[in-house]
């Protein structure tokens, strides 16, 4: 009887349910979107607000006089403007570009089998690589440019450093490559690490039991199921890589104030020379007075970072981030 | 034939101690035991996953330890399956022949071949993830076979399905493998699950491999009190032996045991008890005793029995009701007789 009788309610009480749940669905939905639709047009308002100083072109962009915020409005609004126009707006873009590439490339390059070794096997010190990687993630990018000075410019890589002949700290090559990797593949790490953990070794086993190498093993079983997965990490140690900002500043510091005979052959040649990180060209605009300029290169880092999220979303990598 | 020698291995969360096994080719061997006795790291063992700590295993006399998984040729199907998220069932089951790099008409063939033999036509370009526990089954089996191997491990390969599917996959693998004339070591924990198709039974307990037989040499004579437990041999009582008789609470049984002495533990199986309503002449081990209750089973009574200890006996003749007098008859060669506290 009582069987009957709950089956009876069941079904009403579950769609009551369902319908409070959608309910709530609805309601988080709209204020999600209202608050972020709210973001973004703010974010769009700031700049198009600030369009008509960006078109002022006949300033005289060339001086580098560090001026306070505010202490002089001609000379700010001398400063803004045309950032476009600007070459060294271009070398920082194409720096960037470059650094984040090469970086990108070495994160993956060692990041994906590292990921895979540390989700696979018993490695010793395994819960200390862990521990680093991780800790990298969450202590101030500042903190690991520091370390990376410490760490290259005393002891046994100082020495190195004396025989090759040249210095990796406040260098383009290696300097910005070392400064971007650190956090690019501590959080590539993390995402190809939770992938390759979220994939059953199972599935490995069975397909070698059938005969197949463990290569074949990984690349026609494993890859597929991980692809997701591994897009979404090398989508987020680029993103990463060019979000860093106080690593490269502390490592590297800026160079489009270093003489032209100061760089290499390869950097003239890439057009790098005398160019300054994507982000570090935003604090030192804003530090120059260059408020707007500043501005307009913090909106195109923004802009690159949200088209990558969504990329990634669209790959179905969600959750890897949020 | 497989051999394992004095295998040992030490997981952390599951060890294996001294195993020691030999199965014949084209045997049908069940290794059973309760959750946690080490079947599925056994098996694991078996196949490569793992590396023993000591011991050998051998496979028609080779020595196979060294040998990587895919050079073992064993075939294996994991508890969950482990179908191939990203293939068809077709391409899933072609997995093993295309790892063998076999030309790819061979291969259509046989896939082919496997795919009618399971019926299992309709689903060939479907996505494992659609599939029901049973046609997931088939896959599994049909990709473990598709090589043709020697040898096939399946984990709990029933444990899946609902019970009167799970009788049909165990009645359709063990013609399987009387037609692969493959050897097949099947874990499970259910003893009926493994009187369905097993040639001999493996019973492990707590690492370790306690006893091998046929299932009817098993429920005999079981080794000890665990055993008889697993295999739900019931009516297992403290009582005394002088060598030919065993005596509980003042009843005296005659027993055929030999080299039982003292504190023993004796054991009857509920269906080798008879009961009537008359005294039939049987007067050794014939006691009087009343009926306590009748549980009605599927395909026989459950009949408790007080003869001064409490008795279940299963019986498939009716007329038995609860506060009838009886007499219980308990044939001396199916009183088991074990040590006690082993």
């Amino acid at each position: 009887m009582s069987g009957e009788k709950s089956s009876a309610i069941a079904p009403a009480e579950t769609y009551k349910m369902a319908a409070l749940r959608a309910g709530d669905r609805t309601i988080f939905r709209s204020f999600f979107y209202s608050f972020a639709g709210f973001l973004f047009l703010y974010a769009a308002y700031l700049f198009l607000s600030n369009v008509d100083q960006l078109f002022v072109t006949e300033a005289a962009i060339k001086t580098r006089e560090i001026t306070a915020w505010g202490d002089d409005r001609e000379i700010m609004n001398m400063f803004a403007g045309g950032f476009w126009k600007d070459i060294n707006f271009w070398k920082s873009l194409n720096l960037t570009l470059i650094i984040t590439v090469i970086t990108t490339i070495i994160s993956t390059v060692i990041g994906i089998p590292t990921a895979y070794a540390l989700s696979r096997y018993r490695i010793p010190g395994k819960s200390i690589i862990e521990v680093l990687f991780s800790s990298v993630i969450v202590i101030p990018a500042s903190s690991v440019g520091l370390c990376l000075i410490v760490m290259f410019n005393y002891g046994p890589f100082w020495d190195l450093q004396q025989k090759l002949g040249f210095r990796f700290a406040h260098s383009i090559f290696p300097g910005m490559i070392i400064a971007s990797f650190v956090l690019s593949f501590a959080l590539g790490l993390s995402a190809w690490k939770a992938t390759f953990e979220s994939i059953n070794p199972r599935f490995e086993h069975v397909a070698r039991s059938l005969g197949s190498s463990r290569w074949r093993a990984f690349r026609t079983v494993t890859l597929p199921m991980a692809k997701s997965g591994l897009i979404a990490g090398i989508i987020l140690a680029w993103t990463r890589a060019m979000a860093e900002f106080g690593a490269v500043l502390f490592f590297c510091g800026t160079f489009s104030e270093l003489p032209s005979s100061r760089f290499s052959a390869l950097e003239r040649a890439l057009h790098v020379d005398q160019a300054d990180w994507l982000s570090v060209s935003v604090w030192s605009q804003i530090e120059y007075g260059n408020v707007e300029y500043g501005f307009a290169l913090a909106f195109m880092l923004v802009l690159i970072g949200g088209l990558s999220v969504y990329v990634m979303h669209r790959i179905g990598a969600k959750g890897y981030i949020w | 034939m497989i051999e394992l020698c004095e295998l040992s291995g030490d997981l952390g969360e599951f060890r294996l101690s001294n195993i020691n096994l030999e199965v014949q080719d084209g045997e049908y061997l069940v290794l059973l035991g309760p959750t946690g006795a080490g079947k599925t790291v056994l098996i694991e063992y078996i196949v490569g996953i793992y590396k023993q700590d000591k011991g050998r295993i051998l496979v028609n006399g080779q020595d196979i330890t060294p040998l990587y998984t895919e050079e073992r040729n064993i075939a294996y199907v994991p508890q969950d399956y482990a179908l191939f998220p990203n293939l068809t069932v077709e391409k899933n089951i072609a997995f093993g022949l295309e790892a063998r790099r076999m030309p790819q008409d061979q291969t259509k063939k046989i896939v082919s071949g496997i795919i009618a033999k399971l019926g299992l036509e309709h689903l060939s370009h479907r996505m494992p993830l659609n599939l029901s526990g049973g046609e997931k089954q088939r896959v599994a089996l049909g990709r473990a076979l598709a090589t043709e191997p020697k040898f096939v491990l399946l984990d709990e390969p029933l444990s899946a399905l609902d019970e009167n599917l799970r009788t049909t996959m165990a009645r359709e693998l063990r013609a399987l493998q009387q037609e692969s004339r493959a050897t097949f070591i099947h874990v499970c924990h259910n003893f009926e699950e493994a009187s369905d198709v097993a040639d001999r039974i493996a019973i492990m307990h707590e690492g370790e491999l306690v006893q091998v037989g046929t299932l009817d040499e098993v429920k005999a004579g079981p080794k000890n009190e665990f055993v008889a437990r697993f295999l739900k041999t019931g009516n297992i009582f403290n009582a005394s032996s002088d060598g030919s008789t065993v005596s509980y609470n003042g009843t005296r049984f005659h027993h055929t045991a030999t080299g039982f002495i003292g504190d023993v533990m004796m054991a009857v199986r509920p269906e080798n008890i008879r009961i009537r309503t008359e005294a039939n002449g049987e007067d050794v081990n014939t006691v009087r005793g009343r009926v306590t209750r009748v549980i009605s089973k599927p395909h026989f009574k459950e009949i408790n029995v007080d003869i001064g200890i409490p008795l279940v006996v299963y019986s498939i003749t009716n007329g038995f009701d609860a506060g009838d007098e009886v007499h219980v008859h308990i044939p001396p060669e199916h009183i088991i007789v074990l040590k006690r506290g082993v």
